[in-house]
C-alpha cells in the first residue's frame, strides 16, 4: 500500500554526508593551512538546499497520489533483530512528514546560509557548520524515522547537536554549563519516551514496530497502556520541547550562536515534540484525560513563561520565553486532539520565530554582540530592513491579523472553545494579550525612541545581504504562510488540515460561526489591549526600569533554576558524593581489592614455575603426558 | 586426476616464491626492502589464488587430492588465507624492525616464505607422514627464525630451548605414527576415521596410545597446559616480528590439523571429552595467572597466547564432529590473528634500536606522542581483552555462543571469566600509554611499512567484527 522510493534515503544522507566531508576537511587542515571558510560555506549550504528541493519533491509525488494512500516508504537496512523484535532502518513521508519536512528544510536553508554572514570571521567557521549539517541530518531522521526507535535516533541525535551548538563558545563555561544542563535535563525527557516506546513495544511491537503497523495494531492495546505509554512519551516531549517541568534548559540555550537559537532552539527541534505527539496522534486520540494533561501543561507553560517574558532584558532570552510560551500553545492544541491546528501553529512558528531570531542576531550583529535592550534603542532608522523585518515577525508572534500566527494560534484558541474547555481558551487568551504586550515592548525599546548607547549607535550599520536576504525571504513566509489554512469563516478551505487529515486521527469540531466569531474578537482584542499598553509605556522611550517584587521574581523566573537546584541538584549531588566517597571506597571496592591481591599473589606464585631451564619445562611435559596416559589406561577398564 | 594441481595453485605459488627468494639472497647487492616488497608480492598473489574457490563449489565441498594424501575445502581454503595473511603483515612489518635492528638479511624472508608453505600444507594434510613433513618444514623454519639475532644470547637461548623440547615432541609424534600404523597397516585420515567409527577409539589401544602421542605433539606447538611453559622464553628471546609471525600463523596451522584429528570421528572427541575438558581449563587460567605476573610486553603476549589457546580449545570441544563447521574457530583466529599481528607490527617500529622498549612502563605516556599508534594498539588491545566493538569481541561471542548451545555450559563460564580475567593485562598497557606524562620521545627510524600495517590491521579488526558467521 505504500509506495517505497529509494529517494526517501537519500534525505538524511545528504547532510550528514556534508557533515562528515566539512568535519574531516577541517580536522585535516585546521592545524596546518586552514582552507578559505568559503569552501566550507559553500560545502556546507549545498545539503541542505539540496534535501530542500527533495522535500519538495516528496511533496509532490504525495501530491501525485490519491488520499487515502498517501505515503511513501524505504527500507534501507535491517538495523537489528532480537526475537520478535524487528528493526529496520526505515523512512516513511507522509503528509504530517512531508509538511514537517518542507519547512525544515527551507528555514534550515535559509539559516545556513544566513549563517555565513554571522559567523564570518568566527575561529572554527568549518565546525560550526559540520555541526549544523549533523543537526539537520539529525532532524531529518527525526522526522522521517518510520517507527519509533529510528526517530530515537534522530531525536538524541538533535539532543547532541543542541548541547555541541549550545557550548559552542566553550571558552567561556557558562556556556558549557548551559550545554550540560540542556543535555542532562533533555535526558530525563528521554527516559520518560525510553520507557514509553518500551511499553508500546511489550504491548504491540512483536507484529511490527514502524508506524503502519503500530497504527493497524493500536485497537489491542489496553486502555491502561495506552494511558502509560501515552504520558511517558509526553514526558519525553515535555524535555525537548521545554514545557513544564522540564523548560528550565532552553532560556540558557541561548548562550549559543544566534542562528543556533533560530534553527534549533526556535524553529526545528523543539517542535520535535509536538510533531511526536501527532505522529501518535493514533494513541492520544483514545485518552482524552491524557490530552487534557497535555493541554493544561501547555497553556499553564505558555502563561508562565509569557510572565518571565515580560520582565527580561536580553532580546534573546524575551524570544525564548517567547518560544516556550508558544510551545505551549501547540500543546495545548495537540492535547484538545486538534493536531492539525497544533501543527499548523507549528508550522507558521517556524517562521515567524526564525525570523525574529535571525532579526535579532543581525541586531546583536550590528552592535558587535550587545544584546541587554536596555542598551538599544532608535536602531530603526540605522537598521531600517532589520526592523521592516522584524516588525513583522511580531506582528505574527504578537497574532495581529492577517500575519500568520495570528490564523494559527486562533485556530488553537477556537478549538479550545469549541471543545468546550473555556478554561484552556481563557488563559490562553490571556497569554496571547502578554504575548502582544512583551513582543512590542522588545520592539519599542529597541528600534524606537532614542539611543541609549550613542557610541554603539554610531557604529551600527545594516549587515550583508547573506543575512538580510534570509530575513526578506522569512518575513515574506511569516506574512503569508497563515493563507494557507484559512478558515471558511474568511472565504478559505483549510489546505492545511485537508492536506494533513490523512496522518491524523482527528475528529474537527463542529461549532458555530457565532463561536468563531467570539474567538476571534477576543484574540484580536486582546493584540489590541497588550499592544495598546506596551505603546504607552515604551513607545516613546523609556528608562531601564527597576524591579522590585512580583516583577523582580518574575524577572528571576519565580526562582524556579534556584528551587530546582535545592529540590534536586543538590540532594542529587550530595548522594553522589557519598557514594563515592564512602560507600564505593570502602563497602564496594574493600572485597574487589581483595580478590585482586589475593589473585597477584596467585599470578606470582604461578609465575615461579617458569623458571627457564628447559630440562624443567621436560619434565612439566612429562608428567602432563603421564596424566593423559594415566587417564587413557583408566578409560579401558 | 591431472587436475589436482590447479587446487594447490597457492601453495605452488608461495613454494616457488620461497625457492626464488632463497636464490636471490645468493646476490649481495641485493637489499632487503627488495625482498621484502617481493616476498610481500608472493603473500598478495597466493592470497588472491586462494581467495578464488577454484574448482570448489556445492557439489564438491571436499575435494581430496594425490590419493587421499591431502584434501581441499573451505576450511583449508580460509585457514590458509590467513596463514598467508600472516605472512604478509609480517613481511611489511619486518622492514621497519630491521630498519632499527641491524641483523636483517635476505633470507629471512626466504625462510619465512618456506614456513609459511609448510603450513598452508598442513592445513590441508589428510595422512600423518604428510602432516609430519610439513609440520618439520614449517618448525625448522621457525627454529632458524627464532634464533635469527645470532649476537644476541637471549635469541641463542631461545632457539636452543625451543629446538631441544620441539625435537622431543616431535619424538612422540613420530612414535605415534609408528603406534597408528601399527594397528592399521594405514597413516591416512580416511583408514583411521573407518576404524574408529566402526569399533570405537578404545577397543584398539594401539591406535589409541598412538593418537594421544600425536594430539601431545600438537598440543605441545599450540601451548596447550601443561605443555606450554617453553612459549614465555621463546616467544620473549625470538625478534618481535617472528614472535607475530609464531603467534598467528603457526597457531592457525596447528589449530587447523588439531580439528582434522580431532573430528575424525565422533568417538575420539567423546572418548577424550573429560581430558579436554580438564586442558581447556588449566590452559584458559595458567594463561591468565602467567600473564598477570609479567612486566615484558612480549612475554605477556606469549602468556595471553595461552589464554587465547584455551578459547580455541572450547572451540574444538563444541563443535560437533558430525556437521563439522569451522567457521567459528576460523573467525576467531582471523580476529586473534589481526590483533595480534597488529601489536607485533606496532612494537616493531616502536621498540627501537636493540628492542630497547620492551616492557609496560617503556610505554608510559604513548599516547602524548604518538596518539595514532596508541589509538591503533588500544584497538588491538581492546579486541584481544573481547570488548565490542571488535573483531576479538564476536570471535569470543561466536565462541561462548556455540558453547553454550552444545550444553559445555559450564566452559562458556569460565571462557567468561577468562576473559574479565585477561583485562588486567590487556588495560594495564593502556593505562600505561594513556594516564601517564611521556618521559620518551618514541624516536623511530625510517620506514612507515609497519605503522601502515598497523593501520590495516585495525580497520581489519573493526571490520571483522562486522562480518557475521553462521554458528
Amino acid at each position: 500500500m505504500a509506495q517505497n522510493v529509494s529517494y526517501l534515503g537519500m534525505i538524511p544522507l545528504l547532510p550528514l554526508i556534508g557533515a562528515a566531508l566539512v568535519g574531516i576537511l577541517h580536522l585535516a587542515t585546521c592545524k596546518k593551512k586552514r582552507l578559505p571558510d568559503k569552501l566550507y560555506a559553500v560545502l556546507g549550504c549545498t545539503t541542505p538546499i539540496l534535501t530542500f528541493v527533495l522535500a519538495v519533491k516528496v511533496f509532490l509525488d504525495l501530491n501525485g497520489l490519491p488520499v487515502d494512500t498517501r505515503a511513501l516508504t524505504h527500507e534501507v537496512f535491517t538495523w537489528f533483530e532480537v526475537g520478535e523484535m524487528h528493526v529496520s532502518m526505515g523512512f516513511f513521508a507522509d503528509p504530517l512528514s512531508s509538511l514537517m519536512l518542507l519547512f525544515v528544510t527551507f528555514t534550515a536553508s535559509l539559516i545556513h546560509i544566513y549563517s555565513i554572514g554571522y559567523m564570518a570571521g568566527d575561529e572554527s567557521f568549518a565546525k560550526f557548520f559540520a555541526y549544523l549539517n549533523l543537526f539537520l541530518g539529525s532532524m531529518l531522521i527525526l522526522v522521517l524515522g518510520n517507527g519509533p526507535v529510528v526517530m530515537f535516533v534522530g531525536w538524541e541525535g538533535v539532543g547532541l547537536c543542541s548541547y555541541l551548538l549550545i557550548s559552542y563558545y566553550s571558552e567561556d563555561r557558562s556556556n558549557v554549563l548551559a550545554g550540560n544542563k540542556a543535555f542532562i535535563v533533555n535526558r530525563i525527557g528521554d527516559f520518560g519516551f525510553v520507557l514509553g516506546m518500551a511499553f508500546l513495544f511489550w504491548a504491540i511491537g512483536g507484529s511490527g514496530f514502524d508506524y503502519i503497523s503500530l497504527k493497524a495494531n493500536a485497537h489491542l492495546l489496553a486502555p491502561a497502556t495506552v494511558t502509560l505509554v501515552c504520558l511517558l512519551l509526553f514526558v519525553g516531549a515535555t524535555g525537548k520541547s521545554a514545557q513544564i517541568p522540564l523548560y528550565v534548559w532552553l532560556p540558557d540555550a541561548m548562550a549559543g550562536p544566534t542562528p543556533v537559537s533560530a534553527l534549533i532552539h526556535a524553529a526545528t527541534m523543539v517542535t520535535a515534540g509536538v510533531y511526536m505527539v501527532a505522529r501518535f496522534s493514533f494513541l492520544y486520540v483514545h485518552v482524552p484525560t491524557v490530552g487534557l494533561v497535555v493541554a493544561w501543561i501547555g497553556i499553564l507553560t505558555a502563561l508562565v513563561s509569557a510572565i518571565y517574558g515580560m520582565f527580561q532584558n536580553d532580546i534573546k532570552k524575551v524570544l525564548a520565553y517567547s518560544t516556550v510560551s508558544q510551545l505551549g500553545y501547540m500543546f495545548a492544541g495537540v492535547g484538545l486532539a486538534a493536531y492539525s491546528a497544533g501543527i499548523f501553529h507549528v508550522f507558521t512558528h517556524a517562521f515567524f520565530k526564525a525570523l525574529l531570531f535571525l532579526g535579532a542576531g543581525s541586531v546583536i550583529y550590528a552592535l558587535h554582540h550587545e544584546q541587554n535592550i536596555w542598551k538599544m534603542g532608535g536602531l530603526k532608522s540605522k537598521l531600517p530592513l532589520t526592523y521592516k523585518t522584524m516588525l513583522i515577525g511580531s506582528l505574527a508572534l504578537a497574532g495581529c491579523p492577517p500575519f500568520s500566527g495570528f490564523f494559527s494560534k486562533d485556530e488553537i484558541l477556537y478549538s479550545a472553545l469549541a471543545s468546550g474547555h473555556t478554561g484552556i481558551w481563557l488563559v490562553g487568551v490571556l497569554v496571547a494579550g502578554m504575548t502582544a504586550y512583551y513582543t512590542f515592548r522588545m520592539i519599542f525599546v529597541v528600534f524606537h525612541g532614542s539611543p541609549r548607547d550613542a557610541h554603539a549607535y554610531e557604529h551600527a550599520h545594516e549587515p550583508p545581504a547573506v543575512m538580510t536576504v534570509p530575513l526578506v525571504i522569512l518575513a515574506i513566509g511569516a506574512l503569508f504562510a497563515g493563507f494557507l489554512n484559512l478558515p471558511a469563516l474568511f472565504g478559505g478551505s483549510q489546505q492545511v488540515t485537508h492536506w494533513l487529515a490523512p496522518s491524523l486521527a482527528e475528529h474537527p469540531h463542529e461549532a458555530s460561526h457565532s463561536t468563531e466569531i467570539i474567538a476571534i474578537a477576543a484574540s484580536v482584542a486582546a493584540f489590541a489591549i497588550g499592544i495598546f499598553i506596551a505603546y504607552r509605556k515604551f513607545g516613546k522611550g523609556a528608562v531601564e526600569p527597576v524591579y522590585s517584587g512580583f516583577s523582580s521574581f518574575a524577572y528571576h523566573t519565580f526562582r524556579i533554576n534556584e528551587l530546582y537546584d535545592v529540590l534536586f541538584v543538590r540532594p542529587y549531588k550530595a548522594i553522589g558524593s557519598a557514594i563515592g566517597n564512602y560507600i564505593d571506597a570502602h563497602i564496594t571496592d574493600g572485597p574487589v581489592q581483595l580478590i585482586v591481591w589475593f589473585y597477584r599473589q596467585f599470578g606470582s606464585s604461578f609465575k615461579l614455575l617458569q623458571v627457564g631451564y628447559v630440562r624443567v619445562y621436560a619434565i612439566y611435559m612429562i608428567i602432563g603426558l603421564s596424566v593423559m596416559s594415566y587417564l587413557l589406561t583408566q578409560s579401558f577398564k | 586426476m591431472n587436475c589436482d594441481i590447479v587446487y594447490l595453485l597457492p601453495l605452488f605459488t608461495v613454494t616457488i616464491g620461497a625457492i626464488l627468494l632463497m636464490l636471490l639472497s645468493a646476490f649481495e647487492s641485493i637489499r632487503i626492502e627488495v625482498a621484502s616488497a617481493l616476498s610481500v608480492g608472493i603473500f598478495a598473489v597466493a592470497f588472491i589464488v586462494q581467495l578464488v574457490p577454484i574448482g570448489l563449489n556445492d557439489v564438491l565441498p571436499f575435494v581430496s587430492l594425490f590419493n587421499g594424501m591431502l584434501a581441499v575445502n573451505d576450511f583449508t581454503r580460509i585457514a590458509s588465507m590467513i596463514i598467508i595473511a600472516c605472512g604478509l603483515f609480517t613481511a611489511m612489518s619486518a622492514i621497519s624492525y630491521f630498519r632499527q635492528n641491524n641483523f636483517g638479511s635476505l633470507e629471512f624472508f626466504s625462510l619465512m616464505t618456506f614456513a609459511v608453505s609448510g603450513m598452508m600444507l598442513l592445513t590441508m594434510a589428510q595422512e600423518l607422514i604428510t602432516v609430519f613433513i610439513a609440520l618439520e618444514t614449517a618448525s625448522l623454519s621457525i627454529y632458524a627464525l627464532v634464533g635469527y639475532n645470532r649476537r644476541n644470547i637471549l635469541s641463542s637461548e631461545a632457539v636452543l630451548k625451543y629446538l631441544i623440547l620441539g625435537a622431543f615432541a616431535g619424538g612422540f609424534f613420530t612414535m605415534g605414527i609408528a603406534l597408528v600404523y601399527g594397528a592399521l597397516g594405514d597413516t591416512g585420515f580416511a583408514a583411521i576415521a573407518a576404524t574408529i567409527s566402526r569399533d570405537g577409539l578404545l577397543q584398539n589401544p594401539a591406535l589409541a596410545g598412538g593418537l594421544l602421542f600425536i594430539l601431545f605433539a600438537l598440543f605441545f606447538k599450540v601451548t596447550v597446559f601443561p605443555f606450554h611453559s617453553w612459549v614465555v622464553d621463546v616467544y620473549d628471546g625470538a625478534p618481535i616480528p617472528v614472535t607475530g609471525f609464531m603467534a598467528t600463523a603457526l597457531k592457525t596451522a596447528i589449530i587447523a590439523v588439531l580439528a582434522n584429528v580431532l573430528l575424525l570421528a565422533a568417538d575420539i572427541r567423546e572418548s577424550w571429552l573429560d581430558m579436554l575438558f580438564y586442558l581447556t581449563v588449566f590452559t584458559l587460567f595458567a594463561g591468565n595467572l602467567i600473564a598477570i605476573g609479567q612486566n615484558s610486553l612480549k612475554r605477556m603476549l606469549a602468556a595471553s597466547g595461552i589464554v587465547h589457546t584455551g578459547y580455541l580449545l572450547i572451540a574444538l570441544i563444541a563443535v560437533s564432529g558430525d556437521q563439522f563447521s569451522g567457521s567459528v574457530i576460523l573467525y576467531y583466529l582471523a580476529a586473534y590473528a589481526a590483533s595480534t599481528l597488529g601489536i607485533f607490527a606496532s612494537l616493531s617500529y616502536l621498540s627501537g634500536t636493540d628492542e630497547k622498549r620492551k616492557e609496560f612502563n617503556d610505554f608510559r605516556g604513548l599516547a602524548k606522542v604518538r596518539p595514532y599508534s596508541a589509538a591503533a594498539i588500544t584497538i588491538f588491545l581492546l579486541s584481544m581483552a573481547g570488548i565490542p566493538p571488535t573483531a576479538g569481541f564476536m570471535g569470543k561471542l561466536y565462541i561462548i555462543v556455540t558453547a553454550y548451545q552444545s550444553g559445555q555450559v559450564v566452559l562458556a563460564v569460565l571462557g567468561i571469566i577468562s576473559s574479565i580475567l585477561s583485562m588486567w593485562y590487556y588495560l594495564r598497557l593502556i593505562i600505561a600509554m594513556y594516564f601517564h606524562e611521556a618521559d620518551d620521545l618514541f624516536e623511530t627510524s625510517g620506514s612507515r611499512s609497519a605503522p601502515v600495517c598497523a593501520f590495516i590491521l585495525a580497520i581489519c579488526v573493526l571490520a571483522l567484527s562486522l562480518y557475521p558467521v553462521a554458528i
